[in-house]
């Protein structure tokens, strides 16, 4: 379970990216989080695993307050969140493999793993990881190499080397077409379903969202405008839609979904 | 067309009418055209008129600055340098044209028209005054071209002076009387294995100051080497030896294909103590030819050019290392996403980053002069000032790379739960690598190429021979110093560039 009471994010130049944010996450959930660009939804996610310190509020997960974490517990509480990323983020010039291990760090000793040295455990375990996403051909190519699905899931491989409970996925499918985008949605899917990860993932089209989420969080200008169960997002209509994202909100995933199913 | 209408801001009115706009341009270039709105149009001018017309007044004051009152030098400089002339007439087109634009721009309605025109004429005018400033004489490069050409070609081809062979003396001589007696002095007889003298006669006396002049012989020889010149040398009754002259200057005479020569020789005064004077004496007359012995071996000046150019590639090389030792660090304090937490990091940077661009624009010449004058002659001064100049150099480039460094990649790794050491280790350092590689290699290839040259003012290496024999007019030995730098700098170029793609 996690609990977001009352988060609040101030920026130093003043920006208020989020206010009084709280909403609760039960155990193996896929919640989406939608909102326009600047809404808040990226400082969210990342207030979560304290790559940004919140300004106020609590992040309660499994009874521990992550907001107020530091050093080496921040860390090991860290291990435990997955995190994939718009940009897929992924160490461009080192190998996918490398990429991969890197999901170890947390687990690893400093020095051997400042050397790129992985124990004999956690290579096995990248292999799994790496066959199970389906890259296991383009292991040892260099990261920039590969096509912008396949370094999402490099990305997700990363994530998944943490034997994480929860996933944050910061818009992952934004840099890919339809089709990559269903094709990575599945995938967290599948880690919802089957290895009861509980994922939150901020997205942009409604088709997905109402394909993928269990349950909704909207978010308008830093404040939550929305909240709805899996049966809700299915009724949710174009205008409520649209109440969220304002009116340039557009349908775009639908044809697509279609041509993914036939 | 619609959409460029639709970006184009609406013409602002001038503040005053066309005649007025005109004479005020007349009075001050450029004023006419601020009045009318087009400010930044007449601000050029006036500028590019000031300007220009100092320089004129200058050049005029410089050309005539012998002569005195203001009238004499004008006429004078202008008939010493009528390329004035022009500069001038130029200048007076472009005012009288800065006027017209001046009225045009001001009429009300007026389409802001194109300054084209007038940066033009700006240019010309500037383009003529930096021709005559710089002294441009096209001519030059032809009128004495003839007489660089040996020197030119010796420098293209120098291979001549790369291969040496030992060279001795051969001294071939004649014995002649003096005075003449009765009995014939024998002659020299005609060898066919080695080279032989004759002289004709066989017998004289020397000359006496401005009293008469000593008997000529005329001397033949034979078999000597051809085309090597020989030197004539007397050896006097006292055993003394010294150098025939002719109005002073040695003579020299070159053999024919056959190794033979003819050449006449007048017996010249010497003092003499009474014992060598009295009597019957014998002088000799020698001719001596500098003659290769043994086999061709590498010159001194091709061994000596080798071994510089060894010390110039380690000059560049140490510099580089010193200067990627030094660098690192303080392109860590020179960057500025790493020094943005407080006001104190901050002010560190700015000072950091104001020394590394003075160091910089300094010349790595001008530092070695400077070394020199530290730690004197040598190579360890053109190592220092190539040291200093890499270290600002390299730490400005390093800075860069730190500074574009993709702040996800360290999300995503921090995200992950890995520490400080584990992030500069997976994510800072993979994105640094590359670029300084690339930035390292390209400055070692710069440091090889400066240390050449660094040798001119004493900092060691190749240049300091190259400086030496261009002074002492050996172009042979010049262009085989040149051509080591070329073949040194290409081969480097050509290195450091496969290095770099395969890094970056």
């Amino acid at each position: 379970m996690l609990q977001i009471k009352n988060l609040t994010k101030v920026y130093p130049d003043g920006t208020v990216a989020l206010k009084n944010v709280s909403f609760e996450v039960p155990d193996g959930e896929f919640l989406i989080v939608i909102g326009l660009s600047g809404s808040g939804k990226s400082t969210l996610l990342r207030c979560i695993n304290r790559l940004i310190n919140p300004t106020e509020g609590e992040i309660i997960w499994n009874g521990i307050d992550l907001s107020k974490l530091e050093g080496e517990d921040l860390r090991k509480a860290r291990r435990k969140i997955g995190m994939i990323f718009q940009n897929f983020n992924l160490v461009k010039r080192s190998s996918v493999f490398s990429n991969v291990m890197s999901g170890r760090l947390g687990y690893s000793r400093t020095i051997p793993s400042m050397f790129g040295q992985f124990s004999k455990d956690d290579i096995e375990m990248g292999r799994k990881v790496v066959e199970r996403l389906g890259i296991t051909s383009q292991m040892h190519k260099r990261a920039d190499e590969l096509s912008g699905g396949q370094q999402q899931r490099v990305g997700i491989a990363r994530a998944l080397m943490q034997e994480p409970e929860l996933i944050l996925a910061d818009e992952p499918v934004a840099s890919l077409d339809p089709v990559l985008a269903h094709s990575i949605l599945k995938t967290l899917e599948t880690l919802n379903q089957e290895d009861g990860l509980t994922v939150i993932c901020s997205l942009h089209y409604l088709d997905l969202v109402q394909r993928y989420g269990t349950s909704v969080v909207g978010l308008r200008e830093g404040e939550v405008v929305y909240r709805g169960s899996r049966e809700d997002v299915r009724k949710m209509t174009d205008e409520q839609f649209k109440e969220i994202y304002g009116a340039e909100a557009e349908r775009v995933g639908a044809s697509i979904e279609g041509s993914v199913k036939g | 067309m619609q959409s460029r209408k639709v970006i184009s801001k609406p013409q602002k009115e001038s503040l005053v009418s066309p005649v007025i706009a005109a004479i005020l341009s007349a009075i001050i270039p450029g004023l006419g055209q601020i009045l009318a709105r087009v400010v930044n149009r007449g601000l050029i001018i006036l500028a590019s008129f000031v300007t220009s017309l100092g320089l004129l007044i200058w050049r005029i004051a410089t050309e005539g600055s012998r002569y005195t009152g203001w009238r004499t030098v004008v006429s004078k400089a202008y008939k010493l340098n009528p390329f004035l002339y022009a500069i001038t007439a130029l200048m007076v087109i472009t005012y009288i044209y800065g006027i017209v634009d001046a009225y045009l721009t001001a009429r009300p309605g007026a389409k802001k028209s194109k300054a084209i025109g007038m940066i033009f004429l700006i240019i010309l005018v500037f383009f003529m005054q930096g021709w005559e400033i710089g002294q441009i004489d096209m001519g030059a490069l032809f009128r004495d071209a003839d007489e660089a050409v040996p020197a030119l070609s010796k420098v293209v081809w120098p291979w001549e002076k790369a291969i040496s062979y030992p060279e001795e003396y051969r001294t071939t001589i004649i014995d002649v009387q003096t005075p003449c007696t009765d009995v014939p002095f024998p002659a020299g007889e005609i060898k066919t294995d080695e080279p032989y003298l004759i002289a004709d006669p066989t017998c004289g006396v020397p000359s006496v100051v401005e009293v008469s002049q000593g008997t000529e012989f005329h001397v033949v020889g034979g078999n000597f080497v051809p085309g090597k010149p020989v030197e004539f040398w007397w050896k006097d009754s006292a055993n003394r030896e010294f150098h025939h002259r002719v109005d002073g200057d040695y003579l020299i005479v070159t053999p024919d294909k056959d190794g033979s020569f003819e050449v006449s020789v007048i017996m010249p005064y010497r003092t003499l103590t009474a014992a060598a004077e009295e009597g019957v004496k014998v002088w000799q007359i020698q001719a001596r030819q500098l003659i290769s012995v043994g086999k061709a071996e590498f010159s001194e000046e091709l061994k000596l050019a080798v071994e510089k150019m060894i010390e110039t590639i380690f000059i560049g090389m140490m510099a580089t290392f010193f200067g990627i030792i030094l660098a690192i660090p303080v392109s860590f304090i020179a960057a500025r996403n790493l020094m943005s937490h407080s006001p104190v990091t901050m002010a560190i940077y700015y000072l950091v980053r104001t020394i590394l661009n003075i160091i910089r624009s300094i010349e790595p010449l001008i530092w070695a002069i400077i070394a020199v004058i530290v730690v004197g002659l040598g190579p360890f001064a053109g190592i220092l000032a190539l040291t200093l100049h890499s270290l600002a150099a390299l730490a400005k480039l390093y800075s860069e790379a730190i500074e574009s460094i993709d702040s996800g990649q360290i999300e995503a790794i921090q995200a992950t739960g890995a520490n400080w050491f584990q992030v500069v280790s997976h994510a800072v350092i993979p994105q640094i690598i590359p670029p300084f590689v690339s930035f390292t290699i390209y400055r070692w290839d710069i440091n090889i190429r400066m240390s050449t040259v660094i040798g001119f003012v004493g900092g060691g290496g190749i240049g300091y021979l190259l400086a030496q024999w261009i002074r002492i007019l050996d172009y042979r030995s010049a262009g085989i110093a040149v051509w080591f730098i070329a073949i040194t700098v290409a081969i480097l170029d050509f290195v450091s560039a496969d290095i770099r793609e395969r890094f970056v």
